[in-house]
Formats: C-alpha cells, sequence, structure tokens
C-alpha cells in the first residue's frame, strides 16, 4: 500500500525545496510561489520484444477469469486508453464505480490509481487490475496455465527473454508495453501551440493556479486533494456498482461501509479519524485529455469547458475542500484559453498497430498432441 | 420380517468371515504399513492378519438402513435456513461472474451432478475431475475426490471460490447478498444478524443439502424388512456385492462406502490427451495445490490423496463414494472414466483394468483388495441389478424464482448526503 507522499519533501526543477510548510505557503499565494516543472516527458528505454509481448497480453481477454475482458476493454485506444464513460464497465457479474483513467504515460508515474492506492510500480497495478474481483478476476495461476497453451506466448516470452510463459513474466512485459504508450506530438511538447494556447498556458501557471497541484511534466504532483466532485449517484443506486464499491470498501478497511453514501477516495489509505481525507483524490495528469472524457474520478464532468467552469467556480461543495479552490474570475475568453491549453497537451492518437495488437487470437486452445512425452 | 432380517444378518456374518483376510485393510483404508515396509502388495500381509485377530472391531459393518442424517450443533436445521439454503443453491450470484450457481453444475436433471466425464468449469475454463451428486452428501464425513474438506460448510466455499468451479471472492459475493432485500431479510431470520454474511450463506446451502437425502431405495425398504423390495435377481446380485464380488470389502454401511481412500486401479482420463483446455486446468490444479517443481513437470495422471500428505504411498488414492443415486449419475469414477455400470463392473471383474488393458499410473499403491473376480455373464446381471437398488426415484426440484436487487438508498437520501458533504 502506497502511502501518501503530503509531508514528503520534493525538489522541483529549480532546486526549490516544497515541503508540508511550503504547500502552506502556496495557499496563501499560489502565483507567487509555486515554481513550474513542466515541459516534455522523459524517454524512456524500451525492451521491444517484451513491449511486444505486453501488447498483445493487454488486449487478450483470456487475462481475465471468465475470458470476457481484457485490459483494453475497459482502457480504450480509442479514447486515449480510457473509458467514454463516466463509470467504467468492471467485470460480468458487477461493474465499476470510478471512471478508467488513461493508461497513455502511466510509466511515468509514481502512484497508481485514483485513490493512490498503489505507489509502487506498474507490476503491481498489473498484478492488482488483473486479479482484483471486480476488475478482471482472474487467478494468475489459472492465467500462466492459459498462456503456456499458447504456442505464440512460449515464443514470444522466451524471445523476451522472459523464459516459459509465467505470471511474473507477464507482470513485467505489460509494464514494458505501457512504457510505449507516451504522448505522441503534443503541441505542447513540439512548440507549435496556438496563440489561445499559449495564453490559456499563462493562466495555468498564473491566475488560475492549475499548477499549484498540476505540475511537472506530468501535470501532476501525484498528491491527494479534495477539489468538491459531485458524487455519481450511479455508484450507489446502480446495485451492479454499489456491489463492487461495498466489497472495495469493506476490503480497505473502512469503518461502517454499507452506510457510507460518498467515496472515500484516498481516506483508505490512513484513516483518518477526522474524516478530513474523505474525498481526497490523486490529481489526474492533463495529458492526452482530447481524448478522455468524461472526467474527474467518476466521470461527472462531461466536457473540458465544463471542467474549467468548475474550477472557476471555486469547485462544489465539500467540507473536506481543498482551501485553494477559490472561485477564479476568469472570463469567458480566459476560459477558453485554458481549454485550448489543455487541449495543446494531447498528442496524435496511439491507435495503430505500433500501439493496439490487432492480430486475431486464437479461439480455442491447441492440444498438446505429445502430452505424455513432455514436461508440463 | 423378523426373519429376514435375521436372513440378513446371517448373510452378513457369512460375508464378514469369507472376507475376513482382508477386512482389516479394508476398514483401514490403506494404511502405508504395507508399502512402507517394502512388503508384498499382492495380498493381506500376515501384519494385518494379526492385527484383526487383536482387533475384532474392524469387521466390516454391513450394508444398512440410510437413516437421519448427522446435524453439526453449530449449524442446527431450521426452516427459514433450509428454505434459504435452496434460493442461494440456484443463485448465480454466488461465485463470480454471476453466471453459475451451484446448481448450474450440481444440475437436479442430471442426478445433481454433471453428466460428462469432467464436470463443466467456470466459464473459460473445465473443471479436473467429475462432479459428484449432492444426494446424500449430508452423510459424508470428508468431501471431495480426496477428501480434502470435513463438512458441507467447508465445501460450499470451496466450490463458489476454485478458480475453475465458482471464480467468487468473499467479499463481492457479500455484498451481492446485502444489495437483495429479501435476502437480508432471510438471512436475518436464519441468523438473527442484521446483515447476510458470506459464512451464513454456506451454513444455508448446508442446510439445504441435508436435506437432498434418499431413504426410501428398493435396498433400504429391502433391509427395513420389505422382501418385495428387491427381484430375486437383486438379492442374488447382493450376495454377490457382499461376497464373490467383494464390493461389501469397501462399500459398506448405510452409506455404502467406508470413506477410505484406495486406490482401485482407474486409468488416466483420456480427457487430458486430446483437451487443450482440460490440459491448462490439469497444470492449475497442480501449480494451485503447491506441488514440488518437479512434480509439476513431471505428473499425467491425478495423484488423489497424496495432494493432502504428500506420502508417496498415497499417490492415485481416493476416497470410496457411496454408491447410492448412482442410477442417476452417470458417468463413474473421479474424472468419469466409464459411462456405464457395466463398464464399471467389468472394470472390477478384470481386477482393475479397463478394457483396453489400462490401469492406474500407480501401480504401486494399487490396493491388494481388488483381484480379478472371474464372474460370469449372469453373474454380472444380478450385481448390475443389485446395483440398481440402491437408487430410488429421481429427486427433481423447480429452480425457484430469485429475489432481485434493490438500490440500498433512495435518491433523496443520496442528495441529503451530497448536501451535506
Amino acid at each position: 500500500m502506497a502511502g501518501i507522499m503530503t509531508t514528503r519533501p520534493f525538489m522541483n526543477k529549480r532546486g526549490f525545496l516544497v515541503t508540508a510548510l511550503g504547500m502552506g505557503l502556496i495557499l496563501a499565494n499560489p502565483v507567487a510561489i509555486a515554481g513550474d516543472d513542466i515541459g516534455p516527458l522523459a524517454t524512456l528505454k524500451v525492451n521491444k520484444a517484451r513491449a511486444e509481448l505486453g501488447k498483445r497480453l493487454f488486449f487478450d481477454k483470456r487475462l481475465s477469469g471468465d475470458a470476457a475482458i481484457s485490459c483494453g476493454t475497459c482502457h480504450k485506444p480509442e479514447y486515449g486508453f480510457a473509458n467514454p464513460d463516466a463509470l467504467s464497465e468492471g467485470y460480468p457479474g458487477n461493474k465499476h464505480f470510478r471512471n478508467a483513467p488513461s493508461v497513455i504515460n502511466a510509466a511515468h508515474k509514481t502512484v497508481w490509481m485514483h485513490d493512490g492506492r498503489i505507489g509502487t510500480n506498474l507490476n503491481d497495478v498489473t498484478r492488482g487490475m488483473i486479479t482484483e474481483s471486480y476488475i478482471m478476476n482472474m487467478d494468475m495461476r489459472i492465467m500462466q496455465e492459459r498462456l503456456k497453451q499458447d504456442s505464440l506466448y512460449v515464443k514470444m516470452f522466451k524471445d523476451a527473454g522472459l523464459g516459459e510463459p509465467s505470471n511474473g513474466g507477464a507482470r513485467k512485459a505489460i509494464p514494458e508495453y505501457l512504457k510505449t504508450l507516451n504522448s505522441e506530438g503534443a503541441p505542447f511538447d513540439d512548440g507549435q501551440m496556438s496563440a489561445s494556447a499559449k495564453h490559456g498556458l499563462e493562466l495555468f501557471k498564473g491566475k488560475a493556479g492549475c499548477i499549484a497541484c498540476h505540475n511537472g511534466p506530468m501535470f501532476t504532483d501525484g498528491q491527494p486533494y479534495n477539489t468538491g466532485v459531485k458524487e455519481n449517484f450511479d455508484v450507489f443506486l446502480d446495485p451492479a456498482r454499489h456491489q463492487a464499491f461495498i466489497g472495495y470498501a469493506d476490503f480497505m478497511g473502512i469503518v461502517n461501509y454499507m452506510n457510507l453514501k460518498r467515496d472515500p477516495g484516498a481516506h483508505i489509505q490512513k484513516h483518518k479519524a477526522d474524516g478530513s481525507d474523505i474525498g481526497k483524490f490523486i490529481t489526474p495528469s492533463l495529458r492526452e485529455l482530447k481524448y478522455t472524457a468524461p472526467y474527474m474520478h467518476n466521470g461527472m464532468i462531461k466536457t473540458l469547458p465544463e471542467v474549467v467552469a468548475f474550477y472557476n467556480r471555486g469547485g462544489d461543495n465539500d467540507r473536506n475542500k481543498d482551501i485553494r479552490m477559490k472561485p477564479l474570475d476568469l472570463s469567458k475568453q480566459e476560459q477558453k484559453d485554458l481549454v485550448a491549453f489543455l487541449l495543446a497537451l494531447s498528442g496524435k492518437p496511439l491507435t495503430s498497430s505500433r500501439h493496439v495488437w490487432t492480430e486475431a487470437y486464437p479461439k480455442e486452445y491447441e492440444v498438446i498432441a505429445n502430452w505424455l512425452d513432455v514436461p508440463n | 420380517m423378523s426373519s429376514l432380517k435375521k436372513t440378513s444378518i446371517l448373510i452378513m456374518a457369512t460375508t464378514v468371515a469369507a472376507a475376513l483376510s482382508v477386512s482389516v485393510a479394508a476398514a483401514m483404508g490403506d494404511k502405508p504399513s504395507a508399502s512402507a515396509s517394502g512388503m508384498s502388495q499382492v495380498g493381506p500381509t500376515p501384519a494385518m492378519a494379526g492385527t484383526f485377530a487383536k482387533a475384532p472391531e474392524a469387521a466390516i459393518p454391513p450394508l444398512a438402513p440410510l437413516g437421519e442424517p448427522p446435524i453439526p450443533p453449530d449449524n442446527p436445521m431450521s426452516k427459514a435456513k433450509i428454505e434459504l439454503g435452496k434460493l442461494l443453491f440456484f443463485d448465480p450470484r454466488l461465485g463470480g461472474d454471476a453466471s453459475v450457481s451451484c446448481a448450474t453444475c450440481h444440475d437436479p436433471e442430471q442426478g445433481w451432478s454433471w453428466a460428462e466425464d469432467i464436470s463443466r468449469g467456470y466459464p473459460g475454463t473445465v473443471h479436473w475431475r467429475s462432479n459428484q451428486s449432492i444426494i446424500n452428501t449430508a452423510y459424508y464425513s470428508k468431501l471431495f475426490w480426496a477428501g480434502s474438506v470435513p463438512s458441507l460448510e467447508a465445501q460450499a466455499p470451496s466450490a463458489a471460490k476454485g478458480g475453475v468451479a465458482g471464480n467468487g471472492e468473499n467479499d463481492l459475493m457479500e455484498a451481492r447478498l446485502r444489495l437483495i432485500p429479501e435476502y437480508v431479510k432471510r438471512f436475518n431470520e436464519a441468523f438473527g444478524e442484521p446483515w447476510p454474511t458470506i459464512n451464513n450463506a454456506w451454513k444455508a446451502l448446508a442446510a439445504f443439502e441435508r436435506t437432498l437425502v434418499q431413504r426410501d431405495t428398493p435396498l433400504d425398504k429391502y433391509l427395513l424388512g420389505d422382501s418385495s423390495a428387491l427381484t430375486e435377481q437383486q438379492v442374488s446380485g447382493k450376495a454377490l456385492f457382499e461376497g464373490k464380488a467383494r464390493c461389501i470389502l469397501c462399500h459398506n454401511g448405510a452409506l455404502a462406502t467406508n470413506e477410505n481412500y484406495y486406490n482401485i486401479g482407474v486409468p488416466r482420463a483420456g480427457r487430458w490427451l486430446e483437451d487443450g483446455l482440460a490440459q491448462i486446468t490439469f497444470r492449475f490444479e497442480y501449480y494451485a495445490k503447491g506441488a514440488t517443481e518437479e512434480l509439476y513437470r513431471t505428473v499425467k495422471d491425478d495423484v488423489g490423496l497424496y495432494f493432502r500428505n504428500k506420502n508417496k504411498w498415497d499417490k492415485g488414492k481416493f476416497r470410496v463414494p457411496s454408491l447410492r443415486y448412482i442410477g442417476y449419475t452417470e458417468p463413474y469414477m473421479r474424472q468419469g472414466q466409464f459411462y456405464t455400470l457395466e463398464e464399471v463392473i467389468d472394470f472390477y471383474d478384470r481386477g482393475g483394468f479397463d478394457e483396453e488393458g489400462n490401469t492406474t499410473s500407480y501401480p504401486k499403491t494399487k490396493t491388494p483388495l481388488i483381484t480379478k473376480l472371474n464372474l460370469s455373464d449372469e453373474e454380472k446381471e444380478d450385481l448390475l441389478a443389485f446395483l440398481e437398488a440402491f437408487t430410488g426415484e429421481k429427486i427433481m426440484m423447480a429452480k425457484p424464482r430469485l429475489p432481485g436487487y434493490k438500490p440500498l438508498f433512495t435518491l433523496a437520501e443520496l442528495e441529503a448526503a451530497q448536501a451535506a458533504k
């Protein structure tokens, strides 16, 4: 379990030591204090054979318990590897209670999941998503044996230097594939922003104060905040979603989980007795927003202009709302410019065979014909 | 009536005497002593006979009418619990993707079991053993083919959660039950607790299963004194069962099983040679059950009891199943190796070999109780006729109407909570 690193000091690119105390100063005057650390993402070194294997695994439905869904079922390439539904599909028999985030640039993150419950690496994220009962509900021991029954996997694992197909190997290959999903050709990265977007960037760093949290090449500080997003009532009104939510809250050790009428968010990490961490969610990246509507952890905001309008009014009501969430008094044009800037953080679609496994998967498992004569 | 009973007892006594030399091994199961000491596997050892002389209580219990099922003190029966258990038995929401219930594989139409060699599995999988009937499971002291659980309460979660069976997860299944108002009410009535819990679901299922018993077979009626309940041929078959055919050595008592473990020579399932999905599950079982690397790599058959105790002399041994209700539970043996009782009788008659001469993958552990029987065709027919006496009317049950989900909160309640945030 990842701890939230609210008190962990970190250096921004100007070597400015920002601490919890520093954050307090930011609250008073975000524009003056926050140094920006935004820019293009670092290039990642990728093992091609492993990434190719990971690509095949990512879109393979045999990685879920009943072989009905793959990672790509919810993380759809044509929607920026996110999902057009406010709340994700989840495993058959139930539905999910949060919005599926984009996995583009996921390799650049240091904390994953809207509640920040994984702060280690994508290997753990991969395992978590595949095995979680309301997500892919896969007993990975069965998964391993399915992979071993597919001769192309046998070859691909070997070529990737991972030996015979195994759970450990799959958990190395999928993160390697995710390293190939990076923003490509975003106007911001390429220095191709429109005048409106450039103005939007100034607002982003200045008057609108976005940079206070959306900082760094990923446009996120990886910290949890409460911005006062309204609950998505479908989580509770649809028993298929509510059952997954209850199972999650129960497993996470939330007291009185049957009576919860709101998403606790990052509260699951520290369980603060005063409840002041309820409703905090990890700052999301702002890259690839062009494809990943709707927005927020629960998909409650449909469009970017509405997101900007939400911040412009200082968010919606919540007793735990971050005190920096104040009305911004942005003009219509300023809001448009801000949206233009946000869109400039999106690259080209990653929908070709370079990023998507497009070959068919076998409809049946091959028989190992000389089964008696070969080792299992 | 009483004279008939006496006759029956007399037959038993004769049979026991005839089977004397092997009865201890039968009553105790094949314990390691003979194998471990490297003694001959072909017959009972002097040591065994000696043990018998000192322990006459190990005599073979006769076939007997089936009594009331035992009820565990920590899960008493109640009408509310049984009716709840029935609903849960048919409810696919007690599983991973809410598509398979207990009754999906333990189908009343198919003898409360599954009529293929190997049971169907969770969607996307196949099981690796034959599915056993629910009928009369109330009487077993251990369940599953290798006897790995001691009670119905422990069997239910294994089946509902196993990756190639129900593939359900406790927290999610429990959450589902809590969003079904009819279940909230019924669990409360049955257990007196505010919310359904998954452990109480297993208890309710077990209570329901304890009602699925059959105590009025022709054999029960006969043993209770109705001489007309068995035909002459069946009576002849009974004598063979208790004598020449040696069935009684293991299939004894009211349940027609001593619940001990034996390797009787059943050959490897052919399915593993020709079905990729079955090959996947085969390896998974060894992986999941904690086999050593060497065993996982080399094994090509079901090691049975060995999974549980890792004693090499227990490879290929399985718990003796009851013979009750077998008229509806074909195919037979741990991977459904035989589709008819005729094949089963021929298998025993040959001393544990199928018609192609195949036998166990673990000949060293094969029980000496299994020997060539030299039954005539007529004797085989008589035996078959008697085996039919273990089965009564088909127990059928219509699938109950299942209660639906309902949102736990109203929109107004959610809006009020939103406003108070």
